[in-house]
């Protein structure tokens, strides 16, 4: 943080006292590149490699979970669907749903929380992000994944959180198949990343060593791109 | 030199710095809130009533949500050393159970009135300390899931512990509101300007 910074966050907190805030609006991101990024870092260290408990089965909330789409909701011929691997990887993967239903299949029935503020408890189906790149050879220089979906939406993700083993890529939801709505055939779901973290209709995953200037389609507009939780 | 020995010796320079700053951050926490509310609103979910743009922080979503969680730490750690010197240094002037009794069964109504004040501002530093635990409860539900759970007491009858979190967490700002007039209007009468000076420059 610099000395400028510095100041913009004294007047900022100070004026609001007499602006009742609306002034300071264009602050927000200052405000955001100068904490964001120690924020991160507790976040990340937070984040243990293990498994974060999981809701009985009974919890789930199907009315809960509200729909998001930032480009309406593209439908997918299962048939010709390919899953894409590349990027640093020793082994470059395309995988049909077949082979996504011949890996070990697990459940996690976690609270989905979006960033507007609410949230669902939702039982997601499907294999292991990690045994897909595991699969795939991933190579130990890769430190970000890529995550490319139908709907041209975009995603970064560290690695670390992409190998966790409760993120999944869940071709069911609460049971049935996945509903186009949702992400068929294929959505990203993780118990310790926010909602926009967890792309729906994705089509291929990307391993690189570094972050590229896009870091994802909320994320670009000013989101966090963490979003640990 | 009559008038100036009437003068009120300041309160100690630390506690009124932590005072003060507490306020100029805690406006900056409760307008980015309500951004964070508009997104969702806690009560009526999409469609439900809006906070006015006036009170609110940040522009949109994400904006409230920079500011919120970038002046967490400060808010956190001026609050968490307030409170540790004040129990430390000066916990006879924090209310305490024989404030209710005096409030009660005083015969002055000056000791009442001092009764109630301790209390009131005794309470607004509970208040915020819970409004610390409700918000890192939601900040990070999946990694203090300990701590989130422990707001599932109402699931017995249907409400769900984010739904518990989400309420609690913005009641801080309604109990504040009246605590903070009742704090105001109660320092007037305990000592009017003299307190006030004593407490602020
Ligand atoms: C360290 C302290 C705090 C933390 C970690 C924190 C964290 C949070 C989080 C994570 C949310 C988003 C909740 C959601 O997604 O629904 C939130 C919302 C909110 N916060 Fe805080 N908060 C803190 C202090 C405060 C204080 C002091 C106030 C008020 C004076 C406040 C007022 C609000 C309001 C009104 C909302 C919107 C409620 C909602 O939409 O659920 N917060 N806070
Ligand atoms: C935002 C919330 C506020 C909180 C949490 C708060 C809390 C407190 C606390 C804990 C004390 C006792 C401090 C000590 O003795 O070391 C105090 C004293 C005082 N506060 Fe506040 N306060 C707030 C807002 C205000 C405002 C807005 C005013 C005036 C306009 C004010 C005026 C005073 C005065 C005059 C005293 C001295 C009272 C005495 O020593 O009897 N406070 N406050």
């Amino acid at each position: 943080m610099n000395r400028r910074q510095l100041l913009g966050l004294g007047l900022g907190g100070s004026s609001s006292l007499f602006l009742g805030g609306c002034a300071l609006n264009g602050l927000s991101a200052a405000v955001g590149d100068a904490t964001q990024p120690l924020n991160e870092r507790i976040e990340a260290l937070l984040q243990g490699q293990g498994k974060v408990p999981e809701f009985r089965p009974d919890k789930v909330e199907p009315a809960a979970l509200l729909v998001n789409s930032f480009n309406g909701v593209p439908r997918l011929d299962p048939e010709r669907y390919r899953l894409q691997v590349k990027g640093l990887v020793g082994r470059p993967l395309s995988l049909d749903l077949g082979a996504l239903a011949a890996l070990p299949q697990h459940t996690c029935v976690m609270r989905h929380v979006c960033v507007e503020g609410w949230a669902a408890v939702v039982a997601w189906s499907g294999v292991r992000l990690a045994d897909v790149l595991r699969l795939a050879q991933l190579s130990p220089l890769g430190g970000y994944l890529l995550i490319d979906s139908a709907d041209s939406y975009f995603e970064s993700w560290d690695l670390a959180s992409a190998l966790h083993p409760q993120t999944l890529l869940a071709t069911h939801m609460n049971g049935a198949p996945l509903p186009a709505a949702n992400g068929a055939p294929v959505r990203l779901t993780a118990p310790i990343k926010l909602g926009y973290k967890q792309s729906k209709w994705v089509t291929g995953l990307r391993v690189t060593a570094q972050l590229g200037e896009r870091r994802g389609t909320w994320e670009d507009q000013g989101y966090e791109w963490f979003a640990g939780l | 030199m009559a008038h100036t020995s009437a003068r009120q010796p300041h309160h100690p320079l630390w506690t009124r710095a932590f005072h003060g700053f507490n306020l100029v951050v805690l406006l900056v926490m409760a307008a980015s809130g309500l951004q964070i509310y508009n997104a969702n609103p806690v009560f009526g979910g999409r469609g439900g009533a809006v906070v006015p743009e006036l009170f609110t922080l940040g522009g949109w979503l994400a904006g409230g949500r920079d500011w919120h969680f970038g002046f967490m730490g400060l808010y956190a750690l001026n609050l968490g050393l307030w409170l540790a010197l004040l129990v430390q240094r000066r916990r006879r002037r924090l209310g305490e159970l024989g404030d209710l009794t005096a409030l009660k069964a005083s015969a002055s109504a000056p000791r009442r009135r001092l009764s109630a004040h301790r209390i009131v501002y005794t309470l607004m530093l509970i208040v915020l300390a819970f409004s610390l635990i409700s918000g890192l409860a939601m900040y990070k539900p999946a990694q203090f899931w300990w701590l989130t759970s422990l707001f599932a007491l109402a699931e017995p009858l249907g409400v769900t512990s984010w739904q518990m979190l989400r309420v609690s967490h913005l009641a801080t700002i309604p109990a504040m509101v009246l605590l903070v007039l009742a704090h105001v209007v109660l320092s007037w009468r305990v000592g009017g300007l003299r307190l006030l000076r004593a407490m602020t420059l």
